[in-house]
């Protein structure tokens, strides 16, 4: 028959519209209002049901590799930062991100001047890997939109930031340290 | 009184011409052609692009070989896992490293996971192109994206640059929760194809609008250097995965479709069954995956990696055709030559001869079902 | 006159109730006047309130088939969003291209408006309410409802743009087509109902069984024929974004493109109530007020052509041209040669009926025969192109 290819699209698109109310019903009261169901993050992926999240409400979790913008650590010791000013960071970067001025000498060098630009910051981690004191990472924060492109970060906003997120090493979740 | 007009005395029509601009709702991007119309018919077509022109190939150049792992990402990007693999084979040629077993099956897994996201993209635009305005086809295909996308953040840190590949193996190994999600997200992936194919495959609309349309002439596609499903929608059986096997994949057992039709009902049928296999290649490298380490070279051999003086291009399969790279290095750490053989740009090169005879409405969905992606023709 | 206040009259009666309190201090002739302005004045109501609720549902049912949510922050569920679209579409700037027609572009808006909501004034919405029951009621249906081509045509051609220009001639094209099978499925219904006038199309349905289950045939082609007509997917080329951007109201924004906005839904509307009337039975049902069970009929046929737009591609007009004039015309008048030879030739109803519905079913099975045989070998053609 001419027609049924049509007929089998129209109830293709007609299951779908089922399941997304099923689903409603099943989840309800959570859907709209808390927190709960992560459609990607299900154990079972399914084909019929909605899948969107109500944003400001109801927020997926980052894994933990995510790549966001950049964060010093400290040592969990002495509570100072672990940075010494090499430098290594600056030439690692693609894109010229970073400026870095230090004083002192060998282990009393701590870094002066720590500008980071996130607006031109591409997210690639190579910093990170360049850097041989476990001194920075990247965080999990993506809400990161301002008013001005050259939004520069330095060094107190970058330690404040490391402190909110929970990684403690470099490469943590990496399968590195 | 009527006006007898001589039969020897044709009617004078003119044609008019018409920007489809870089700003419109279904060129996939910036990209701008010039039609010259005959009424509804298309007399000629200039395909006009370079307005997503970020000349990566001149500041690749001036980056170290590891800093150009990033541009890469943002060639082709839905496909960034394709890309870095392509650029990781020719760096691995010019300079000769060697890569551990369980790193190659996870680039396979990868790559695979790639393929299947982008065909199922690309039905679901071609679909959207013609015309299923509310963007059914499309919102079930991001669906699914989304959820390979997942794995692909999970693994990589990112979702569509993920600058994960690199010469030597790649950057890190699989977090733990990796297997068993795509072991459960494999046979989901199987019936969501079964599904688009129920419900587009047999469409009686798609078929009077598909068949026929943009017939693409084998002769004509190899001569013109077309690649990927193009190409062997058009009737020849070339996949560089098997032609010209690179990485482990001539451990794995699988098909390459061919349709004779060389329209654009054959290349959508031809990304439905490639989809397909990818599947059971993903299946197969889930089984195999060896332990051991994921690269041969660590991030601080890379970054001072000075390959001998030569040239490699290294090319691959990706999910919209050939891509390739051709490096030249004079010795230094930084590439001499940068040179991307971009997939989407060489099989614009027939789109004039594919659409002149067609409607305006074939236009687009001729485009469509080329798929191209605007930052691998601009580059 | 007398007032029944039951739920099913209430209108009516809300009507009589107004009227006699008018008569109580006001002229004869002023009553009328105020009355026939009144009733005016409802069906654009209804036509406006249609539309808010048509824009909604619309968002509303392409969500749910692609699996989210559709607009739910505005208000619980998101109902008061249509009067966010509407106040975002008059606060928007009215501009007028330099070179453009004014008069015509101008014009266009309200041609296209004023023949979408005239066509109301024949719609049954219940038992005793029908704002004018001429008894060429369909035949006026059918003559307003193509006063819109013109408005296309003009704001097209106003416009002075090559996508409006594209999209005028096809529009032309595609509606003057589809007027043929569309009245002459509208002329079975008339020969089986006895009249043209839509009261009594309902109440012969009231006899003999919704004309749909009599002559399913006919009914799929006035189904694709409204369609058509009403520019709803898979005809709504005119308006393709993918092609011709927004077609011919490219260049208009603010008021006038909310005028063909509105338009459009209260012609879906009225096209949809008049499907119903013709093979639905109208306001007929057991048990629940007429004017509620037309309202439920409306809205399923709204729901189906929603269905329809979510799931299929549009065709394009050459293709359209071809099925209106070689597949739909035929069809149509093998249609109307079977209706007629059957109303005339068998005396029982009920026999009648019955073989109308088996030559219904024949008609179908031919046409997509036929259709079927051309596809196939078109797609016989194609095989192996590529390496000849």
């Amino acid at each position: 028959m001419y027609g049924t290819g049509l007929l089998k699209g129209l109830s293709v698109t007609l299951r779908h519209m089922i399941g997304t109310f099923v689903t409603d019903v099943r989840k309800f009261p959570r859907r709209y209002f808390r927190d709960g169901v992560h459609p990607t993050r299900s154990p079972e992926p399914y084909l019929h049901g909605a899948f969107s999240i109500q944003y400001p409400e109801e927020k997926v979790p980052m894994w933990p590799r995510f790549r966001g913008p950049l964060v010093h650590l400290r040592d969990p010791e002495t509570g100072q930062p672990r940075c010494t000013a090499c430098g290594m960071c600056e030439r690692a970067c693609p894109h010229g991100c970073i400026k870095v001025e230090g004083e002192g000498k060998g282990k009393e060098r701590k870094p002066t001047l720590y500008q980071y630009n996130v607006g031109r910051c591409i997210f690639c981690r190579q910093c990170v890997e360049s850097c041989p004191f476990n001194a920075i990472e990247l965080s999990r924060f993506y809400e990161l939109a301002c008013y001005d492109k050259d939004t520069i970060w330095d060094l107190p906003r970058l330690l404040e930031l490391g402190d909110k997120e929970e990684i403690k090493e470099q490469g943590q979740f990496w399968g590195e340290t | 009184m009527s006006v007898q007009i001589p039969p020897t005395e044709r009617l004078r029509t003119d044609t008019i011409q018409i920007n489809m601009g870089p700003h419109h709702p279904s060129t996939h991007g910036v990209f701008r052609m010039v039609l010259t119309l005959d009424g509804e018919t298309v007399v000629d077509l200039e395909p006009r692009f370079g307005y997503l022109h970020r000349g990566i190939e001149k500041t690749a150049e001036e980056r170290t070989y590891v800093q150009n792992v990033p541009f890469t990402d943002r060639l082709d990007y839905i496909c960034g896992i394709t890309n870095n693999w392509a650029y990781a084979l020719a760096l691995e040629k010019l300079a000769g490293i060697e890569v551990p077993e369980r790193a190659e099956y996870i680039r396979v897994i990868l790559g695979e996971l790639t393929r299947v996201m982008n065909h199922m993209l690309a039905i679901g635009f071609l679909w959207n192109d013609l015309g299923a305005t509310t963007f059914t086809p499309v919102v079930y295909a991001f669906r699914e994206r989304e959820r390979i996308l997942d794995l692909i953040e999970m693994a990589a840190g990112s979702r569509m640059m993920p600058s994960y590949i690199r010469a030597g193996g790649v950057v890190a190994d699989l977090p733990e929760e990796f297997m068993p999600r795509l072991q459960k997200l494999v046979p989901h992936l199987k019936r969501f194809i079964d599904e688009m194919d129920t419900m587009l495959t047999k469409n009686e609309i798609f078929r009077a609008r598909a068949v026929g349309v943009g017939v693409l002439k084998a002769k004509d596609a190899i001569n013109a250097g077309i690649s990927g499903p193009v190409l062997r929608a058009s009737g020849v059986p070339y996949d560089i995965r098997k032609v010209d096997s690179y990485s482990i994949y001539d451990r794995f057992d699988f098909e390459v479709p061919v349709h004779t039709a060389g329209d654009v009902y054959a290349r959508y049928l031809q990304r439905l069954a490639e989809a397909r296999q990818s599947l059971r290649i993903i299946e197969q490298a889930m089984r195999d995956i060896p332990e051991g380490p994921v690269t041969s070279l660590p991030y601080k051999q890379l970054s001072r990696l000075k390959p001998p003086k030569g040239e490699a291009y290294g090319r691959i399969e990706s999910p919209k055709g050939e891509l390739g790279f051709y490096l030249v290095s004079d010795g230094s750490n930084k590439p001499y030559r940068f040179r991307i053989r971009s997939t989407s740009l060489l099989n614009l090169t027939l789109l004039r001869e594919m659409c002149i005879g067609h409607k305006v409405a074939d236009v687009v969905t001729i485009l469509g079902s080329i798929d191209i992606t605007l930052g691998d023709v601009d580059r | 006159m007398e007032n029944v206040w039951t739920i099913e009259n209430v209108w009516n009666a809300i009507g009589m109730a107004l009227q006699n309190w008018l008569a109580g201090f006001l002229p004869a002739w002023l009553v009328t006047l105020i009355m026939d302005l009144l009733v005016i004045v409802v069906l654009l109501a209804i036509g406006i309130v249609a539309v808010l609720i048509l824009s909604f549902l619309e968002r509303k049912v392409a969500a749910r088939a692609g699996d989210r949510y559709g607009p739910n922050r505005w208000g619980p569920y998101g109902v008061l969003q249509p009067f966010a679209d509407a106040i975002k579409m008059l606060i928007k700037e009215d501009i007028v291209p330099h070179v453009a027609d004014r008069f015509s572009f101008n014009l266009a808006p309200v041609i296209v408006t004023v023949g979408a909501v005239m066509t109301y004034a024949v719609l049954p919405f219940g038992r005793n309410m029908v704002a004018a029951n001429l008894n060429i009621g369909i035949l006026y249906f059918a003559a307003v409802g193509s006063l819109s081509i013109i408005g296309l045509l003009t704001a097209g051609w106003g416009s002075r743009n090559k996508y409006a220009l594209i999209s005028a001639f096809r529009s032309v094209a595609q509606l003057i087509t589809y007027e043929v099978p569309l009245a002459l499925c509208i002329i079975c219904v008339v020969m089986l109902a006895g009249s043209l006038s839509t009261q009594d199309i309902v109440l012969a349905q009231q006899e003999r069984g919704w004309f749909f289950l009599l002559m399913p045939g006919i009914f799929i082609l006035y189904f694709l024929a409204a369609s058509a007509e009403m520019i709803r997917c898979p005809f709504d080329l005119l308006e393709a974004d993918s092609e011709i951007v927004a077609g011919h109201f490219i260049e208009y924004s603010g008021m006038k493109f909310a005028l063909f906005f509105l338009a459009e839904y209260i012609h879906l509307f009225a096209g949809s109530a008049m499907m119903v009337t013709l093979f639905f039975g109208g306001w007929l049902g057991p048990w629940l007020p007429s004017w509620l069970w037309f309202l439920i009929k409306t809205f399923v046929v709204i729901f189906v052509f929603m269905w329809i737009r979510n799931t299929f591609p549009r065709i394009r007009i050459d293709q359209v041209l071809k099925i209106g004039w070689k597949v739909m015309v035929p069809a149509g008048l093998v249609g109307l040669a079977i209706t007629g030879f059957v109303d005339k030739l068998i005396a029982d109803t009920l026999i009648a009926g019955v073989v109308l519905f088996v030559c219904n079913i024949a008609l179908i099975v031919g046409v997509s025969y036929f259709m079927g045989r051309a596809q196939r070998q078109k797609e016989m053609a194609a095989e192996g192109a590529a390496l000849r």
